[in-house]
């Protein structure tokens, strides 16, 4: 009995593959085979443009665990403690949205001036070496990733912090939790599906950006999407940049299903 | 292409200007009628300048009709465009949203391959990039109805390997690539490319992203001729900036942006164009700009009709109001480039004896023996350069 049962369910879970499997032979055959292996512009992306590849994905996870390190306390603030304020603070982290990204990094170019203030400042406080500087480095680039892409994550934290019920919190101190291990046995765990959404939101726009690379970066911190931009726009070898855009696309996928494997997606809506 | 410039030939100025007189006599006995019409608005268009008469008239037929062009950034004045509405009726839609050549060409290439419109009547491109694209069958003839002023240019420029008696492309400007500094920052006075490689100025130092200008003035500095380069040159050259670049020498490669670090003081020495630096001089009067002794790379910047503008004629009226001498003269206050209008120079005397006499606008004998071309590049060539360039600037 048993061994029909579960043979009628590896029947039933193989059907739905026999019945697309004429459509994906027709898409290997035609589409997929003929780009691949006989291109070198994909094997060309790993020994090329390996380091740009490498700092897309570093300087993209950096800005995001970046956020998460500012953006959670700010949207537990606002979902818990800030009480008359929180429309204030919500709106106040939306109120960048109001000028367009391209001008809000010009303005960083500004703000970390050589000759500017926060130079100024660090210099003084012997942070920075004599002749240092911000401005087109590795740190003006994840700098200004994460605070592009900032609002993504603490409006997700923030809503999926917000739907708790405030009578989980009260029963795990009547249950003896003392107030940090109420946050670490129920908010945070509650909260993950928004932090997940939130690194999503990030990660995947970060490592596909090439703006603050260009405007806050030298030339040594390039990523992956200024060579696609300019081997679309300047070389115009349109393969090389479709290859180095679907490389790109791929990896990004690989990478967002296995993380959602490990955190579960259930509740990320 | 020529690189010497005549710029007051007062006999073949005069020459031109009788030529045109007569041309002119014609095309208003043709348009009397409009003339008639136009009324006191004509008086004030055709004011002293008999140039501008043809382009008068021509506003009878034109009125209330847009031109729309696109051009570099920086490389007009503020009132040429308005006097050009008030004095012929036609519309200016001017765009500053040619940044890089390459770029542009990338955004129109698509649709005029496919015959489609690009809501543009004259764009601005450089040399080698204006000789693709009228190769490729992508610009129109400009017609020489409207555009008596045409006989203007100077003659250097009248025959172009990649146009031919000129015939489809008019040079807006010309310019010079060399060294902007600012000596009081630096401290010192330069004088040679060699000086951009300088380690005391390590991290302070950007170049353009044009492949031709940051190559060719490297090239110069290793003592290749960038107008007779072979591809080991431009191998050597490409491995000279890429060191640069990966020891952090050079911060940035930039289009037309590296004025502002220039001004603001982020960077020390700047691969630059001849024009930028005088506009930032306003604000930054200490900034300068010098051809480096081993030379200096020449452009050219021409207006070309797009295959698919419908109104080629008002695009002709344009160039015309700005091929006067006066006309181009505003302009070159306002970017102190060189001029390839007949005339400009005595013009200029008469609004700024000072840049009149600046080498940005009239570079001295010596100046204009070391100005080089960059050579011709087929489209494969021009592939495998621009690939050594990309991965030399590390994009």
């Amino acid at each position: 009995m048993a061994g029909i049962a579960a043979g009628g369910g590896r029947r039933s879970r193989l059907a739905p593959w026999l019945l697309v499997a004429p459509g994906i032979l027709w898409l290997l055959a035609f589409y997929f085979i003929p780009t691949l292996p006989w291109y070198d512009g994909y094997a060309r992306t790993f020994t090329d443009y390996h380091e740009h590849l490498a700092r897309s994905f570093g300087y993209a996870l950096t800005a995001t665990i970046a956020a998460i390190v500012l953006g959670y306390p700010l949207a537990y603030v606002m979902a818990f403690r800030a009480g008359k304020l929180k429309n204030l603070l919500l709106g106040l982290v939306i109120l960048p949205f109001f000028t367009t990204f391209l001008v809000r990094t010009f303005a960083w170019k500004t703000i970390l001036n050589d000759g500017g203030p926060v130079v100024h400042l660090l210099g003084w406080l012997h942070l920075l070496p004599p002749a240092g500087r911000i401005l087109n480095t590795v740190v003006a680039v994840i700098g200004g990733i994460t605070y592009n892409f900032l609002p993504f994550m603490i409006l997700p934290i923030y809503v999926s912090l917000e739907k708790i019920d405030r009578r989980l919190t009260e029963a795990a101190q009547d249950l003896y939790c003392n107030p940090r291990q109420a946050f670490l046995k129920v908010v945070l765990p509650l909260s993950l599906p928004g932090v997940l959404a939130g690194s999503l939101l990030t990660f995947i726009p970060a490592s596909g950006d090439f703006l603050n690379a260009e405007l806050l970066g030298s030339p040594n911190q390039k990523m992956l999407g200024s060579v696609i931009q300019g081997q679309f726009l300047t070389v115009r070898d349109y393969p090389l940049a479709a290859a180095l855009s679907f490389v790109l696309m791929t990896i990004i996928m690989i990478l967002v299903i296995s993380y959602t494997r490990v955190l579960g997606t259930e509740d990320l809506a | 292409m020529s690189t010497t410039r005549t710029y007051d030939q007062q006999e073949l100025e005069a020459l031109v200007r009788r030529a045109l007189s007569r041309r002119q006599f014609l095309g208003r006995t043709a348009l009397a009628a409009g003339t008639l019409a136009l009324g006191s608005s004509f008086a004030t268009a055709c004011k002293g300048k008999d140039a501008t008469a043809g382009a008068g008239a021509s506003a009878a037929a034109t009125a209330t009709k847009t031109v729309r062009v696109s051009n570099w950034p920086l490389y007009i004045d503020s009132a040429t465009n308005g006097q050009f509405e008030t004095a012929t009726g036609i519309k200016v839609e001017y765009t500053e949203d040619v940044n890089d050549n390459n770029e542009f060409f990338a955004k129109i290439e698509e649709p005029l391959k496919r015959g489609q419109s690009i809501d543009r009547d004259v764009m601005v491109l450089t040399d080698w990039m204006a000789g693709r694209i009228i190769k490729l069958g992508y610009s129109q003839a400009i017609p020489t109805g409207p555009f008596p002023n045409k006989a203007n240019l100077v003659d250097g420029l009248t025959n172009v390997g990649f146009d031919p008696g000129r015939a489809h492309s008019m040079p807006w400007m010309s310019g010079m690539t060399g060294l902007g500094y600012n000596p009081k920052k630096i401290g010192r006075e330069l004088s040679s490319i060699s000086d951009i490689f300088d380690p005391k100025f390590k991290g302070q130092v950007t170049m353009l992203t044009e492949m031709r200008d940051t190559l060719g003035l490297v090239m110069l500095g290793e003592g290749k001729d960038p107008g007779n380069c072979s591809l080991d040159d431009a191998k050597a050259a490409a491995a000279k900036i890429k060191k640069y670049r990966e020891n952090g020498h050079i911060r940035a490669f930039t289009g037309n942006d590296y004025a502002e670090d220039l001004a603001s003081g982020n960077i020390a020495v700047a691969i630059a164009w001849s024009g930028d630096i005088q506009g930032l001089a306003a604000d930054n009067p200490d900034l300068r700009w010098i051809a480096p002794k081993e030379g200096a790379m020449l452009f050219s910047d021409n207006m070309l009709i797009p295959k698919t503008s419908d109104r080629p004629d008002l695009a002709a009226t344009w160039m015309n109001y700005v091929y006067d001498p006066a006309h181009s003269a505003q302009i070159v206050v306002a970017a102190p480039y060189l001029s390839p209008v007949k005339g400009t120079a005595a013009e200029l005397e008469k609004l700024d004896p000072a840049l009149a006499k600046s080498q940005l606008v009239n570079p001295p004998e010596d100046v204009r023996a070391r100005l080089h071309v960059f050579k011709w590049l087929e489209d494969a060539e021009d592939k495998t350069f621009n690939q050594l360039f990309q991965d030399a600037i590390g994009a």
